[in-house]
């Protein structure tokens, strides 16, 4: 069963296009990659999954909703199913660790004493327990992609979207990371990675599509 | 929503943002302050010439030479209007008397005065809703129509006076408190927009993780409320400091001042209005920017 689904899907920036006539589809626990060279439409696509954008041609499915025919007041709620690593972290400065990651909990309205329990459980599943207290400015570069990490899976959303999640990570901290994903999709979520780096996906036997000046030119496994 | 938990991002807010909101707070109270301040004028003035009235009459001269049975014609007549609350006849010969005892110091006045030259007077007293300048005025067109009354005097300069005074200050004390109260809607609106622009970035991201507009907006409505609280409980401290600690004080060496009211029930609001005009002012903010 097929739970994102890309039919023709077209984007621009200003005349730019961004993707151009793109077709995928995802399966529900499925784990995949998307690669291509800066500027070939990765970030974009998963922004349309997220809703951060909107398409300008075609249609996109997560589940069995069109996100075009959303309500404005429903896109939060699709939202919720969906865990995001953001490229740029959106980690917030004036808040610890704790903090950061509980926010994703309080926005749906979780208890004070779930919202404790479910933030220790993240925060050891990525090994941070001991940094709880700790400004994102006082973390290394790894730290703060383990806290977004943490940030995105605590809700246990359905799918998880990870842009570029060890772009600037040494070899050692990526495969760590990348341990963490297998982990997540192991429990049933679907997770999709976009990045450039072929290590990721090298040998994995997962489906990679491959992105360039935003349409879609090929599916291989890994 | 988590209601405890937008509380919680609000207090958050109020204390990292302590200046824009301290400054917000006492430019409010001021305001509060000054619309307590004319109010309480304006209760004073509306209370010191509400009684005025009460002592009003309109005096009704009578022919010279008026019968007994026409006399009791007109008063008739004029008991039948019911404008008139009460009426007193007053004899040419009371008159005179009544006057003589006002003028007992200055009895050379009278002398080589042969005859009463004082008419039969009446001297009516209004109800409380007839007196005004235009009903007065109908009034005393009516009695003079009466036949028998030759003369209407009443105090129509006093009364248009006292009645431009009253409405005068009504006017102004409403505009006052109509103009203040946009402005602290104003600056209730103009802090939050700005604390709004100051929290952008956070507010992307809560977007981001699946915030609704209610999670966004409540900490906001939440702080526009408290700021409008803070100015309202130090305007009201400022109201009772006012009375208390000055007019009371100078009531001691200028009597005048003891005749002032202080109508403490209504004070007691102005948290609640503070309230209502933050919260008002956040949401005019909330709805007028793009998020």
């Amino acid at each position: 069963m097929d739970l994102i689904q890309f039919q023709n899907v077209g984007k621009d920036y200003d005349n730019q296009t961004a993707l151009r006539d793109v077709t995928l589809s995802v399966g529900k626990g499925e784990m995949i990659f998307i690669t291509g060279p800066s500027g070939s439409g990765k970030t974009t696509l998963l922004k349309l999954v997220y809703l951060a954008e909107k398409p300008d041609r075609g249609a996109i499915y997560v589940g069995d909703v069109e996100t075009e025919t959303l309500r404005e007041s429903q896109i939060p709620l699709l939202r919720r199913t969906i865990g995001v690593v953001f490229q740029d972290f959106r980690l917030l400065d004036n808040r610890n660790v704790f903090e950061n990651i509980a926010i994703a909990l309080r926005i749906r309205g979780i208890a004070e004493k779930e919202v404790k329990t479910k933030v220790f459980d993240t925060l050891k599943m990525v090994n941070l327990r001991h940094k709880a207290d700790a400004y994102p400015r006082t973390l290394s570069g790894g730290e703060q992609q383990r806290v977004v990490i943490a940030r995105a899976i605590v809700a246990d959303p359905t799918v998880l979207l990870a842009d570029e999640p060890t772009g600037n990570l040494d070899p050692g901290t990526a495969e760590g990371v990348m341990r963490t994903f297998k982990e997540i999709n192991a429990r049933g979520t679907t997770v999709l990675i976009a990045t450039h780096n072929r290590e990721l996906y090298r040998n994995t036997g997962r489906r990679v599509f491959t992105l360039d000046s935003g349409s879609l030119v090929g599916e291989v496994l890994g | 929503m988590s209601l405890p938990y937008s509380v919680t991002l609000a207090l958050q807010s109020l204390t990292r943002e302590k200046w824009i909101n301290l400054i917000s707070v006492l430019t409010i109270a001021s305001a509060l302050l000054i619309i307590s301040i004319a109010a309480f004028v304006v209760y004073n003035i509306d209370a010191a010439t509400r009684s005025l009235p009460e002592r009003f009459s309109m005096v009704l001269y009578l022919d010279d030479d008026i019968q007994k049975d026409r006399i009791d014609g007109v008063i008739t007549a004029l008991r039948r209007n019911s404008a008139v609350r009460s009426l007193r006849y007053i004899p040419k010969e009371e008159a005179l008397r009544e006057l003589k005892s006002v003028l007992k110091n200055s009895t050379y006045v009278f002398e080589g005065l042969d005859e009463n030259p004082l008419p039969d007077t009446l001297e009516l007293k209004l109800r409380k809703e007839a007196i005004g300048p235009e009903a007065v005025r109908r009034l005393s067109d009516e009695a003079l129509k009466i036949k028998g009354v030759r003369e209407v005097d009443y105090g129509e300069k006093f009364l248009a006076a006292l009645h431009s005074l009253r409405a005068g200050t009504k006017t102004v004390g409403i505009a006052l408190i109509v103009i203040l109260s946009t402005g602290i809607i104003f600056v209730c609106y103009s802090t939050v927009k700005i604390l709004f622009y100051r929290r952008k970035e956070e507010i992307e991201t809560f977007k981001l993780l699946g915030a609704t507009r209610a999670f966004i907006r409540a900490p906001f409505l939440i702080e526009g409320g408290a700021i409008g609280l803070a100015g309202g409980l130090i305007s009201l401290f400022g109201i009772f400091a006012f009375y208390y600690a000055i007019l009371l004080r100078l009531s001691v060496t200028m009597p005048v001042f003891k005749a002032v009211l202080f109508p403490s029930g209504p004070f007691l609001l102005l948290p609640g209005v503070g309230i209502f005009l933050g919260v008002a002012g956040a949401a005019i903010a909330l709805g007028r920017l793009r998020y």
